[in-house]
């Protein structure tokens, strides 16, 4: 009763999970699938470092129940690159020294994936707005704008 | 967070069967209670909160409710559509007071995962309200009294309030609604109804135990949004730039005819227990030679009477600013 | 083992200072990174903290029968039945570690821990939290700073306490003289990474993942609470997420997952929330600051009397000297500072981000502001008119480095500070009322002994080890670099360990005194081995793997210790900084915006310009948030939540967010600090201090209102 069976896509793989229905896409990511890139800040939906795709969408983990992920495809951090072969946007926050230690970096790189294909934005004031749910407590902000803007630039070269 | 059922409906018809208790309405919701989810922002939270435990989530954010439409010179809202996808719609690209109140509304994140219909839905910020440890709160336990009157108040409302209960009503989008005159369409067991946002909320100083008027099983299935032949906008005052709920806002909409006000509508947040319309400062407003001091006068009118405690002391002045700010802004007048 | 003092002067060697990546960025970049809890075993249970809902009293029971009933709980502990561990001491002072939880009936503060639930998973033992019954006898606590019923220590436990010539004189002597009171509010930490600790036991052994910036103290502290030889306790906690000063003590979710997993006979995880995050780790302390200065004419200051007024938590200690800057900045002949704490029933405040400096800063730089307006003379000559060549705290010994003087004058060429029109309210933009602002900052030294095994293999790569913690500032990069560059390798054949308590023991991530620590100890490890190998210079990697022949490897130890200056004949220096600051203020709406934030830093040798540069712009994006957002709201009126933290929630407790903060500029100024070998300040905490001032000043030139309070909030402003 309460819990609840699920299939869901994470970073191109089907899972089959049963599932407390208490558990949040955030803890499933975490504690079922071992997927500790994504960070738990708050889990109340103030500071973006659970941030996840889901279909495409930047979206907060904590507040998604897992079960409203039936049928969707999940991207972590753990999806996108690797360390050896870092997506642009990792390169560019390792390049851009966008962190300290490191807590909201997954939810950054994510965030920053999405918006980077958003294109309802160009200025730097407007990634500043666009990245401002993210909070980042080593304060990296400017360099997290930085790295945002040297893969668009790329992007359009 | 209480053991709960979870279900997804696939139709509107299963969904207000679905929910036969008022619990949507009710600022607390207990075991007993089947209630709706949709993008989860409020719900989640407020259940992780500890304040709310229903027994039953019915899920209506894959519900066929996610298209925006422009009928005739209304746009007619699915509730299921995303803030996200609303603020980014080419049919509210010129009415700034809609698309703003959405766009300066919690973060990017959070905006593709709310509804429209969630967030019109959204409960109170206030702390005491949000931490079951806290004994003395007229919303969750009537009776009890207001911890907030004495205690932090600083984000707590001034109008629609009284003493037993100053909780704002935190929604941008909800602001702009009014100002624009905007219903909601419900679907119940018994059929369909339509009422004005404006008639949605309940106010806190009439009973702070009830948010809004829904009936049980009645869902929100679309907003409808006249568009005026006017010039709007949507003023937001925070301590942080972004990410971060209103102190004070102000959504206008008016229309300036050879200098006089031919149409005007004023709606404030951050300050109201309900989404505030604005009508004592529409009636100084409307039909007058707009002006610096005719909207001094207007923002005056409006906070006249408003509730104070010392947290919320600055709150009217705040107001009055905003206001006169987003009236001059969206009419230009300089002097 | 080798244990020497740091070299003197004049040995000092460029260390490499370009801006290397660093070397744990792919780990962070791809969330491959281990922070405590992702290493804890995967089947430990989950131990969720039950805080009180009073402020003070006492216990009177703990019902669990219907927690215990609930699905999935394995036990519940309480002071019913929790076994006994003894308060242990802090390695670093004779200064009482926190109290270790359910040892005892008493509520000292709201959110004390009560009772622990372990279930399965964490939405079991959640659920089942909130069906513990608990009852107190409650007391009235004391909550308000102000509150004369406070006990007031006018014990020294900071030694902030100072008193120079004589004060009355002083002001005698001045033709002008300024006073005012400064308040500034509460803080959390708020590391974006909630603390996490995990507890296994073998036999009589504790083996622990636990977030922490100081591994080392912390096995210590398990090991006094426990009773059980050092090398029984093992803390790991190679990275964490954040602590800006909340992990340098061993905070009592740490004792409750080993008492937990004791009485559980399995391993335990306890990862607090965030609301627990404001409650359980520390916070800095609010406080009511008096500032009295007097100057001559030309701006010489005659007479500084800086005191202060903090809260400490009932049975905790605090040392936050909150006048250490006011006693080294300036050269002033007259002073009287002086620190005095009260006692409440808060949750301990403890070290955050330049305790004490951030706050007393505040004051003294908001009061020289008054200064130079009441004699009318430039903010920033009158600080570099009394700019102390030497240190007056230290029987005047001369700096072992000082660059103040450059961070000011350069600092305000690069914000355009003559260009500016220096009368209040006197330049504006549309609605925006623009300001420009300036503080200085003398950040205290702090160094402590530190120990670094240096290890080099056979094919002549090499290792270096130390339990210090790398908190985000690089210091896994900066060893590699001190390392590579001294053995002569390149960076990728320098493995680098650490936050682990078994490794060479090392002082705290905290007070900016690791990377002087560190650095000095792996040069001086470096220089060990090398001997040991009979080689010298920095000899590369056939070299070395032709050294150690047919051995595994050749491992060295050293301690850097901290010099004594008075051998020395030179008195040690912390970072400088100068900070200006241009804002905008809406006229109407009193909303501040930060336009521009220009730091100028004397951190002696930079080790890696690029991580210290991060650390600085860090420091000025709290610095921000400390001047105008952040504030813990504790509620003060008589009642049930009395005591209870009204905005513990990262929605309500405002840190700045990416559109608060402008392009920072950072330079950096000075040369390497002749006291130890690498030359080497430490810059954690200089970013931050003198922010806040710059700013208050700047929106005083702004408005012409003075705000004496932080945070500046826009209903301070209308
Ligand atoms: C950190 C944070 C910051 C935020 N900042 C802002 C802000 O600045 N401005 C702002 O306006 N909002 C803000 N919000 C609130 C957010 O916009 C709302 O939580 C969101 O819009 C709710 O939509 P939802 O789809 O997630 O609703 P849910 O949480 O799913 O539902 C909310 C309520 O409505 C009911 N409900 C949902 N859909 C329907 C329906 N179709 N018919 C009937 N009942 C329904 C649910 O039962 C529930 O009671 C913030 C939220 C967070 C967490
Ligand atoms: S303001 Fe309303 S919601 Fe908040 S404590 Fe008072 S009664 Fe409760
Ligand atoms: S953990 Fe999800 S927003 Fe903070
Ligand atoms: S890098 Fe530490 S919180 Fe962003």
């Amino acid at each position: 009763m309460s819990r609840h069976s699920l299939h869901v896509t994470v970073n191109g793989e089907a899972h089959a999970v049963e599932v407390d229905t208490r558990r949040s896409l955030l803890d499933l990511l975490r504690e079922d699938l071992a997927l500790t890139g994504t960070q738990k800040g708050c889990d109340q939906g103030a500071c973006g470092a659970c941030t996840v795709h889901v279909d495409g969408r930047r979206v907060l983990s904590c507040l998604t129940l897992a079960a409203q992920a039936e049928g969707r495809e999940v991207t972590t951090v753990e999806g996108i690159g690797t360390a050896d072969e870092l997506h642009p946007v990792q390169q560019a926050f390792l390049d851009c020294d966008a962190f300290q230690c490191g807590a909201c970096t997954a939810g950054q790189v994510m965030s920053a994936v999405a918006l980077l294909e958003e294109d309802d934005w160009s200025t730097r004031d407007d990634v500043r707005e666009l990245m401002s749910g993210n909070l980042c407590r080593c304060g990296a902000y400017p360099r997290i704008v930085d790295a945002v803007l040297s893969v668009r630039a790329t992007q359009e070269a | 967070m209480h053991p709960f059922t979870y279900t997804r409906v696939d139709d509107v018809e299963a969904a207000s069967a679905a929910v036969t208790t008022d619990a949507v309405s009710r600022a607390v919701q207990g075991p007993d209670d089947t209630v709706f989810i949709a993008g989860g922002t409020t719900q989640l939270d407020l259940m992780r909160d500890g304040v709310w435990s229903p027994g039953t989530l019915v899920d209506v954010s894959r519900l066929p409710l996610a298209d925006v439409e422009l009928d005739e010179d209304t746009l007619v809202v699915g509730a299921a559509v995303t803030m996200a996808d609303l603020a980014r719609h080419e049919a509210v690209a010129d009415l700034d007071v809609l698309r703003d109140s959405l766009l300066l509304a919690a973060s990017p994140q959070l905006r593709s995962m709310a509804t429209v219909g969630g967030n019109v839905l959204q409960r109170t910020r206030c702390r005491y309200f949000r931490d079951p440890e806290v004994t003395q709160c007229n919303k969750r336990r009537p009776g009890s009294g207001c911890a907030a009157i004495e205690g932090t108040a600083r984000t707590h409302a001034v109008l629609g309030v009284d003493a037993g209960c100053i909780a704002v009503h935190a929604s941008d989008l909800a602001v702009a609604l009014v100002t624009l005159d905007a219903r909601v369409r419900l679907h119940g067991p018994d059929g369909g109804r339509t009422i004005p946002v404006a008639d949605l909320h309940v106010r806190a100083d009439v009973d702070p135990a009830r948010d809004n008027v829904l009936a049980a099983g009645e869902l929100v299935t679309h907003l409808e949004i006249p568009v005026p032949d006017a010039r709007t906008g949507y003023l937001k005052v925070r301590d942080r730039a972004s990410y971060e709920f209103a102190l004070t806002s102000a959504a206008v909409v008016a229309r300036v005819e050879d200098g006089i006000l031919a149409h005007v509508a004023v709606g404030l947040g951050g300050v109201g227990s309900v989404p505030w319309r604005a009508t004592r400062a529409e009636e100084v407003l409307r039909g007058q030679r707009a002006s610096l001091a005719l909207f001094e006068q207007a923002a005056a009118a409006e906070l006249a009477d408003a509730f104070t405690v010392p947290g919320t002391d600055f709150k009217p002045e705040l107001a009055r600013r905003t206001l006169v700010r987003q009236l001059r802004d969206v009419t230009e007048v300089t002097a | 083992m080798t244990t020497t003092t740091n070299a003197p002067a004049g040995t000092a060697t460029p260390v490499l200072g370009a801006g290397v990546t660093r070397v744990d960025g792919p780990l962070k970049v791809t969330g491959a990174v281990p922070y405590a809890d992702d290493l804890a075993p995967r089947d430990a249970l989950v131990g969720v903290l039950v805080g009180s809902t009073i402020a003070a009293g006492q216990i009177s029971l703990v019902d669990a029968s219907d927690a215990l009933a609930a699905p999935g709980v394995v036990a519940v502990i309480s002071h019913h039945d929790a076994p006994s561990v003894v308060r242990p001491n802090e390695a670093s002072a004779d200064e009482r570690a926190p109290r270790p939880p359910f040892q005892d009936a008493t509520v000292r503060f709201h959110g004390d821990h009560v009772a622990m639930v372990v279930a399965q998973t964490r939405e079991e033992a959640v659920h089942a939290a909130t069906l513990l019954h608990v009852s107190y006898d409650v007391s009235e606590p004391v909550v308000d700073l102000n509150d004369p019923r406070a006990t007031r220590e006018d014990d020294d436990p900071a030694g902030a306490d100072s008193t120079r010539g004589d004060l009355e004189r002083g002001l005698a002597e001045a033709d002008v003289v300024v006073a005012a009171d400064y308040v500034t509010g509460d803080n959390t930490n708020n590391p974006i990474g909630l603390f996490a600790a995990c507890a296994e036991w073998d036999g009589e052994s504790l083996h622990m993942w636990a977030t922490t910036q100081w591994p080392s103290n912390t096995a210590d502290c398990l090991a006094e609470a426990w009773g059980v030889p050092r090398e029984d306790v093992r803390v790991e906690c190679p990275y964490l997420g954040g602590g800006f000063g909340s992990g340098l003590r061993p905070w009592p979710y740490i004792h409750a997952a080993a008492i937990a997993a004791k009485v559980v006979g399995r391993p335990v995880r306890v990862v607090l929330s965030r609301p627990q995050m404001f409650t359980d780790v520390g916070h800095r302390p609010e406080t009511v600051q008096h500032v009295r200065l007097g100057a001559r004419r030309d701006g010489t200051l005659t007479a500084v009397e800086h005191t202060a007024t903090i809260p400490v938590a009932v049975d905790d200690d605090n040392p936050e000297n909150v006048v250490s800057g006011t006693r080294q900045g300036y050269a002033v002949e007259h002073l009287r500072a002086d620190v005095d704490q009260v006692r409440l029933h808060i949750s301990p405040p403890g070290s955050m981000r330049a305790p004490g400096e951030a706050q007393g800063n505040f004051a003294l730089e908001t009061a020289l502001d008054e200064l130079a307006v009441e004699l009318d003379i430039d903010p920033v000559r009158l600080r570099l008119h009394n700019d102390a060549t030497t240190n007056p705290d230290q029987d005047d010994l001369p700096w072992s480095s000082k660059a103040l003087d450059q961070c000011l004058r350069r600092g305000a060429e690069l914000i355009g500070w003559d260009d500016r029109d220096p009368a209040p309210r006197s330049m504006r933009d549309g609605d925006q009322l623009i300001g420009y602002g300036v503080a200085a900052v003398s950040f205290f030294y702090f160094q402590q002994p530190c120990t670094v095994r240096v290890v080099v293999r056979r094919d002549g790569t090499a290792a270096v080890h130390c339990a210090a913690m790398d908190i985000g500032t690089g210091t896994y990069t900066v060893v590699t670099q001190v390392a590579a560059e001294r053995l002569g390798l390149g960076l990728g054949d320098v493995e680098v360990v650490l936050g682990d308590s078994s490794l060479p023991p090392s002082p705290p991530a905290g007070g900016s005194g690791l990377a002087t620590a560190i650095s000095n100890a792996v040069a001086l490890a470096v220089t060990a081995v090398l001997d040991d190998l009979d080689l010298s210079g920095a000899p590369g990697r056939d070299a070395l793997s032709r050294a150690v022949g047919a051995r595994d490897e050749v491992a060295a130890e050293a301690t850097a210790e901290p010099p004594d200056p008075a051998e020395m004949g030179m008195s040690p220096s912390g970072a400088f900084g100068a900070k200006f600051a241009r804002v905008r203020v809406d006229a109407d709406l009193g909303l501040v915006r930060v336009e521009r934030l220009v730091s100028v830093i004397d951190c002696g040798q930079v080790l890696n310009e690029r991580t210290a540069r991060s650390q600085v712009i860090g420091g000025a994006v709290g610095g921000i948030g400390h001047a105008l957002l952040e504030h813990t709201v504790t509620d003060l009126h008589a009642g049930p939540q009395t005591g209870r933290i009204t905005n513990a929630h990262m929605a309500d407790y405002l840190i700045a967010v990416n559109a608060d903060v402008p392009d920072l500029e950072v330079e950096f100024v000075g040369g390497p600090d002749r006291l130890n070998p690498v030359g080497v300040k430490g810059v954690g905490e200089v970013g931050l201090c003198g922010v806040a001032a710059a700013i208050g000043n700047a929106v005083f030139h702004a408005t012409g209102r003075r705000v004496r309070r932080l945070p500046i909030t826009p209903d301070l402003l209308l």
